[in-house]
């Protein structure tokens, strides 16, 4: 019984622990919030995709040494989306298949950073909740600077144990028996019709940023991830048959992926301009490999506001099963072994992106002071961006899709205080 | 000799070599010392690779759902140096 209380105090205990630290913290420096919302938009005839993505993220230095941050972000989605997928050869009406949807994703991260030094250790949890997805993720980080700090190492890894919900078909069914969701309703409640699939996630990473000259740096990144689970879109139906006859997306269980990231900035100080030029390679064993190569320039063009315009080039080869149409045909359109796939992302693309961002930065002038009695400085940023997708061999019943040009904007807000 | 054994010797002869340009290139990273009062620029915000921004963040959360792959991205990192 006296346990029993004991471990009902707990929660207490560590709210008062918090105060404690934060109280310590509300001498000095403080605290650190980020708002922002990104706006995406694909405009469409049949399929138009909105997505609004507010987040808000708090730091706070507790002491010298150690830091909390809490972050939320959601994900409000709507649109309408072809459920169905069918190649050039297909004689079922895709587009008309279109059906509206709309939910909302809500993701909270409670995580802590430890300095020493030259070194720090992070950690953190995320929960994230949808209707029909739900994710657990683990985070931590590491890294040290040496050489005269002109050498930064960081490490970090990922574990996440996500869950799908599907319609209720057993393993011992045919994957060409198994039927798509038409909705969310009922899962993740004991609804028969309904099951929970595991996704496994293992994540790694290793940064090297290496400082050359007083106007030049570069960095390294190499990223692994391995996913284990049912990797499918529960929603997406493929025609599998000249009939007309449709399953759901059949995936492999497991995906291991590898990228490499090299990117370098230099100060030219003719044109006042810092240029960032990185280029990404990606493999994995789906058999996509894809190749990402972005420019970017920035400067000021007021001592308070500083301006950035980028552009970025992608391009893929198509996953080793995708086939746009797997009812017949060899090899262009047709089987491709036992997986079958309606996702566009696996098709074979290339894609442009041209965007700019402008970011104004408020201080509070002499050292102490605040802005609107708040704020030691604060910045906002603007961005807007548009991303045109080329997708090669990708039809909907043999017609290119329109939805392949999008639009997204953001706006963010940062203040220390 | 198969064709895959022959493969797997390429990758093999070629290990070396790799384990060499690494070894050069963190060999020529101690050479490289920039003194903190030569950072003035390196410590601006536009010279600094960072973690990914809640913006920057939204526009790669839209890329990945966009595209077959993932990864590789900025971490942070450079800067004056000074903490």
């Amino acid at each position: 019984m006296r346990e029993r209380a004991a471990l009902r105090r707990l929660p207490g205990v560590g709210l008062c622990l918090v105060i404690l630290l934060l109280g310590g913290a509300a001498r000095a420096q403080v605290a650190s919030l980020d708002v922002s919302s990104a706006f995406f938009l694909e405009p469409s005839a049949h399929s138009q995709l909105t997505v609004i993505n507010p987040s808000a993220k708090l730091n706070v230095v507790a002491a010298d040494w150690l830091s909390f941050q809490g972050n939320y972000e959601a994900d409000i989605v709507s649109g309408a989306s072809e459920s169905l997928k069918g190649g050039r050869l297909s004689n079922v009406d895709i587009v008309t298949s279109a059906t509206n949807f709309s939910d909302a994703r809500h993701a909270v991260t409670g995580g802590f950073t430890v300095t020493r030094a030259a070194t720090h250790l992070s950690g953190s949890y995320t929960y994230g909740t949808e209707h029909d997805y739900r994710s657990n993720g683990f985070a931590l980080s590491a890294g040290t600077d040496f050489l005269q700090k002109n050498t930064q190492i960081e490490l970090s890894y990922g574990r996440g144990f996500d869950q799908v919900c599907t319609t209720a078909f057993s393993a011992a069914d045919a994957p060409s028996a198994r039927l798509a969701l038409d909705n969310s309703n009922g899962c993740f409640t004991d609804d028969k019709k309904r099951a929970a699939r595991a996704i496994s996630l293992n994540n790694f990473q290793v940064g090297w940023t290496q400082i050359w000259t007083p106007q030049f740096a570069t960095q390294f990144v190499l990223s692994a991830a391995l996913q284990h689970g049912f990797l499918g879109n529960p929603y997406r139906s493929v025609v599998i048959a000249s009939a007309g006859d449709q399953a759901l997306e059949n995936h492999p269980e497991n995906r291991a992926r590898g990228a490499i990231g090299v990117r370098g900035k230099y100060y030219a100080r003719g044109l006042q301009t810092a240029f960032t030029a990185g280029a990404r390679l990606y493999r994995d064993t789906w058999a996509i490999f894809g190749q990402t190569y972005e420019l970017d320039a920035e400067r000021y063009v007021l001592p308070w506001l500083r301006l950035l315009v980028r552009g970025r080039y992608y391009t893929q080869t198509g996953a080793l099963f995708w086939s746009d149409d797997y009812t017949g045909g060899e090899p262009e359109s047709g089987p491709r072994g036992q997986y079958w796939s309606g996702d566009r992302e696996l098709s074979p693309l290339s894609s442009y992106l041209v965007g700019e961002r402008a970011i104004a930065t408020l201080e509070g002038g002499r050292p102490g002071a605040r802005i609107a009695g708040l704020f030691l400085s604060c910045n906002a940023s603007v961005g807007f961006d548009v991303l045109k997708t080329n997708l090669r061999d990708f039809t909907l019943g043999g017609r290119k899709p329109d939805d392949t040009l999008a639009l997204l904007g953001t706006l963010g807000f940062n203040g220390e205080f | 000799m198969t064709m895959g054994n022959s493969q797997n010797l390429d990758r093999a002869s070629r290990l070396p070599l790799l384990l060499l340009v690494v070894w050069l290139v963190l060999l020529g990273a101690g050479c490289a010392t920039v003194r903190p009062e030569q950072r003035a620029i390196l410590a601006d915000p536009t010279m600094q690779f960072d973690a990914p921004s809640p913006e920057q963040a939204a526009l790669d959360h839209t890329l990945d759902n966009r595209e077959g792959s993932t990864g590789g991205g900025s971490v942070k990192g450079g800067g004056c140096g000074c903490n």
